[in-house]
């Protein structure tokens, strides 16, 4: 699967603290609390359908949404 | 009437019962409850702002609340409308019959739904608040269109509460322009300093300082959900100060820093079962017991509850319950992070309570939930028959979609569901290659197939067929459609009678559709039988309706009668089922060409009152045609054109041939106002002449040019009413030969020939006679009546000619109107028109047009009978008049 893999990538950027725990609620997505109190939700998305479900789930927590950024997949383009 | 695929929850349409002690908000209560003048009150807002507990507290008591509570399981406009329904029901017993008998006899479009709706609200009573909780549950656009309708178009008293986390795509904006728009946003809700001291200290009892709440409320930023987590987990707590500093110094997210709080002071019992339990959408104790392998469930709600454990009773009962939403999503996310193995166990277990309690839908979401993909296939093969009846194919494709493609290939039930699913949305793409991969798989070894019922399995080749024939009839191959119909009639058993009655009825549609009303009568009657049996009895009238207009075209007036009447009387025991009305206005029609105006009134009253849900796809067209014809009898030709532009607007034949055009129904109606030149106009514009018509022309567009060449006294009349005769006759249409006779009478008649002309119509009168046929004779144009007068004082045909004329109607004995603007002028009749006017004489003209006398006096005929003038001198003043 991951050599066929062209999914697009997303960040997710969220206002707030957010342990990794909630990786799986996420779909399995990087869940990565950074030092400016924001919390960065990355990784493969299926598809604009997919990525819509991730943000009703942003939603329904009440997370305060800061931003939304296509990103290159960290496996193909080595920063 | 079908059973919904599942029972309707009415704990849905429960507001939530006030909570003691709750901070009044009377400043946000008001603006909920009083702005009358608002069409639409809009609270929204994220989760944990209080949205549903406002407006609860604010409309609580008050009467005509209808309330629904939605789910993500009814973003269906099926199960959406239903709840709709029912929920106003709670405010205005009866006010949803209409709407739910098109539910269930029917997939109504949105818009006819919330017009029902809309009707049965408009009357006097109290006023009527249909609150809509957690609408952002609802993706359908469907469902938002008819939303936003139900708001634009809202009778007096009856106004829209919506509680969302996210704006709908409704017209706000619109809405806000007109101050028809009350909105309470997060800004609005966010408990304020003094809020949130009232209910920390007040009602929670907490002993805590000025400095601890305002740091708390900074710290929450007033978001409600989070200051009753931290309240929860500060009861108790000997030094609540120290609790509030830690939380201030901390950057976590408050839910996830507050949950871990409270649920770090739970026994490790409690603990477990909330985490075990997070899974479920709703919970009731012996269902928690199964799902968490334990006892006591039922007690331990009672225990959550008293510990306000944000779990929300659903019933007076406290039999049913749900946890908060954001509570159980933060219980989620520490399921899966601390019980990862169990979690599969536990859907599995909870889609087991679910299958035994017949709640398919949520045993089918547990089961996906679990990754048990073959087992939710399974579920949902057995589910797919219920919710096809209940017109739930959105919900059931959405299943579909969510299970992995290789299971289609081995579950040929599973993949026609798909089919069935796509082909009631209209989106034929893919189909037929699903067809084929079924078909392929079905050819191969039979344990290579899985399927839930194999009795289904059994079915599916006849199935297949028939969607094949479906597919084809769309496209409009008569002779493939014919093919797999037949084919489908192979491979059904002799008492399945439901894929019988669906490919008999295709396979007469074809026939219809070809002009073979021969074999299409055979097909229909067939088709009527088996439907019946099979218990879809909207569909067998829908094929009583075909059959009985294939009976008119045959001239069978009493045949198409007796069809018609033998519908009512099969679904007598059914109520105001779908096709009902369709039966009266049927009748109608057929009183109508009998010429019993009175009596069709009569029936299309009895249609009307029927409403709207007991008509089938063609109805709304159907009824205005014929109510425009009762018009046209009146000589209300206005009214008549207004009707049949609606009808043109609301035309829908069902997939039936368009047999009667509605633009030259309403030609027709022109041409008896005298309105010659706009049926000239219809006739340019369809490219009907005299000389070739499009090879698409309906029958009815071609008689209906002859009725125009026949009014107009135009030479091509005779032949193009003999090349029609003839047609007719070979077909059997025998309806229309009466009423080409007719024309026939009335052409002979004006070119001199008195007697063919009377020959002709005591033909048309023997031959309408048994079938008791008046208005296509009285229809044909003025003077038949002459005609049918001097027959009548002695003739062949003395007693069917009285009996025609006694169908006269006080518009057909006024004298025939003025024609209007003579549009159908030829350039040469111009010509001869604007010599008239000179001082030319006859013979002059002549001379000056190279023509004889004799072609003059054609042309001067022409001429007249096309101004409606029979002199010189009026022709010269009507051309004037008319700018000619």
């Amino acid at each position: 699967m991951a050599a066929a893999d062209h999914r697009p990538h997303y960040e997710i950027r969220v206002a707030g603290r957010l342990p990794d725990r909630w990786a799986a609620w996420f779909d399995g997505l990087s869940v990565s609390a950074e030092a400016d109190g924001t919390t960065a939700i990355r990784g493969p998305v299926a598809d604009q359908a997919a990525l819509h479900g991730l943000l009703d789930r942003v939603r329904d927590l009440g997370l305060p949404l800061v931003a939304l950024t296509p990103i290159p997949d960290p496996r193909r383009t080595p920063r | 009437m079908d059973a919904p695929a599942t029972p309707l929850l009415r704990t849905k349409l429960r507001a939530p019962a006030p909570r003691p002690g709750a901070v009044a908000r009377p400043r946000l209560a008001a603006r909920v409850a009083g702005d009358d003048a608002a069409a639409l009150t809009l609270v929204s807002a994220p989760a944990g702002f209080g949205k549903t507990t406002l407006v609860a507290d604010a409309l609580a008591g008050r009467p005509g609340v209808a309330w629904l509570s939605l789910d993500p399981r009814d973003d269906d406009p099926a199960t959406f409308w239903r709840y709709v329904v029912a929920a106003l029901e709670t405010v205005r017993p009866g006010a949803g019959d209409g709407a739910r008998a098109l539910l269930d006899s029917s997939r109504p479009s949105s818009e006819v739904l919330v017009a029902s709706l809309l009707n049965a609200l408009d009357a006097p009573g109290d006023e009527v608040v249909l609150v809509l909780d957690d609408y952002h549950t609802v993706a359908s656009p469907e469902i938002h269109d008819a939303v936003g309708m139900l708001v634009e178009r809202r009778p007096p008293g009856v106004r829209l509460v919506i509680t969302t986390r996210a704006d709908p795509p409704l017209p706000l904006a619109a809405l806000r322009a007109r101050g028809a728009l009350a909105e309470l946003r997060a800004s609005d809700l966010r408990f304020t300093a003094d809020e949130a001291a009232a209910y920390l200290t007040g009602t929670m009892g907490l002993a805590l300082g000025a400095g601890d709440v305002a740091a708390l409320g900074e710290r929450t930023e007033g978001w409600i959900a989070a200051l009753q987590l931290a309240a929860l987990s500060m009861r108790g707590r000997d030094d609540p100060s120290a609790f509030v500093a830690d939380f201030a110094g901390d950057d976590r997210f408050v839910l996830d820093y507050l949950a871990g709080e409270v649920l770090e002071r739970q026994p490790d019992d409690v603990r477990g079962f909330l985490l075990r339990t997070s899974i479920l959408a709703r919970l009731t104790g012996p269902l928690c017991d199964a799902v968490t392998g334990g006892g006591g469930g039922a007690a331990m709600l009672a225990r959550l509850e008293r510990a306000n454990l944000f779990l929300v009773p659903l019933d007076d009962r406290r039999r049913w319950y749900r946890y908060h939403h954001l509570f159980a999503d933060v219980l989620q996310v520490r399921l899966l992070d601390e019980l990862p193995g169990e979690v599969a166990a536990l859907h599995r277990r909870a889609g087991a309570w679910a299958e035994a309690a017949g709640d398919l839908p949520e045993a089918i979401r547990h089961a996906l939930a679990a990754g048990d993909a073959g087992r939710a296939a399974a579920l949902v093969e057995r589910a797919a028959p219920a919710m096809r009846r209940a017109r739930r194919e959105a919900t059931l494709g959405r299943w579909i979609d969510a299970l992995p493609a290789e299971l289609l290939r081995t579950r040929p039930v599973l993949a026609t569901a798909l089919v069935g699913t796509r082909m009631a949305t209209g989106r034929f793409d893919g189909v037929a290659a699903l067809l084929d991969a079924v078909e392929q798989r079905l050819a191969g070894p039979p344990e290579a197939l899985v399927a839930d019922d194999e009795e289904e399995l059994r079915l599916l080749p006849a199935q297949v067929a028939i969607f094949r024939a479906a597919l084809a009839l769309v496209a409009g191959e008569g002779a493939a459609t014919l093919g797999h119909a037949a084919r489908a009639l192979e491979l059904a058993g002799p008492a399945d009678h439901l894929p019988r009655g669906s490919a008999a009825a295709l396979a007469g549609l074809a026939h219809w559709a070809a002009g073979d009303l021969v074999p299409a009568h055979e097909r229909y009657a067939e088709a009527i039988g088996h439907l019946e049996r099979a218990g879809h009895v909207s569909d067998a009238l829908g094929c009583s309706l075909a059959l009985a207009d294939i009976q008119t075209a045959q001239g069978r007036l009493g045949a198409a009668l007796a069809t018609l009447e033998a519908g009512l009387a099969m679904a007598a025991p059914h109520g105001a089922i779908r096709g009902v009305a369709d039966m009266h206005t049927g009748i109608a029609e057929v009183l109508v060409a009998r010429g019993d105006p009175a009596g069709a009134a009569g029936r299309l009253t009895a249609a009307e009152a029927l409403g709207e849900h007991a008509g089938l796809p063609q109805h709304p067209y159907r009824s205005r045609v014929a109510a425009a014809r009762l018009r046209e009898l009146e000589g209300d030709h206005a009214a008549a054109l207004a009707l049949l532009e609606e009808a043109g607007r609301r035309f829908d034949t069902d997939f039936s041939p368009v047999v009667r055009p509605v633009p030259a129904i309403a030609a027709r109606v022109r041409l008896r106002a005298g309105d010659l030149a706009g049926a000239a106009r219809w006739a340019r514009e369809r490219g009907l002449g005299t000389d070739e018509e499009p090879a698409d022309a309906t029958e009815y567009e071609r008689v209906t040019l002859a009725r125009l060449l026949v009014r107009r006294g135009d030479e091509g009349a005779l032949p193009l009413v003999a090349r029609l005769l003839a047609a007719a006759e070979r077909g059997g249409r025998e309806g229309t030969v009466v009423e080409l006779l007719a024309l026939r009478a009335l052409a002979e008649l004006a070119g001199g020939d008195e007697r063919a002309a009377r020959a002709s119509l005591e033909e048309a009168l023997v031959r309408a006679e048994p079938e008791g046929w008046a208005r296509p004779i009285l229809d044909a144009g003025p003077g038949v009546a002459d005609i049918l007068r001097a027959i009548a004082a002695a003739g062949r045909a003395r007693e069917p000619a009285r009996r025609v004329l006694a169908a006269l109607t006080a518009e057909d004995r006024r004298p025939p109107a003025a024609a209007g603007p003579a549009e159908g002028l030829s350039e040469r009749e111009r010509e001869v028109l604007r010599l008239l006017g000179s001082d030319l004489s006859g013979p002059d003209i002549a001379r000056e047009l190279v023509v004889s006398l004799n072609t003059l006096r054609t042309h001067t005929k022409h001429i007249y009978a096309k101004l409606g003038v029979t002199s010189r001198r009026a022709a010269v003043r009507r051309a004037a008049e008319l700018d000619l």
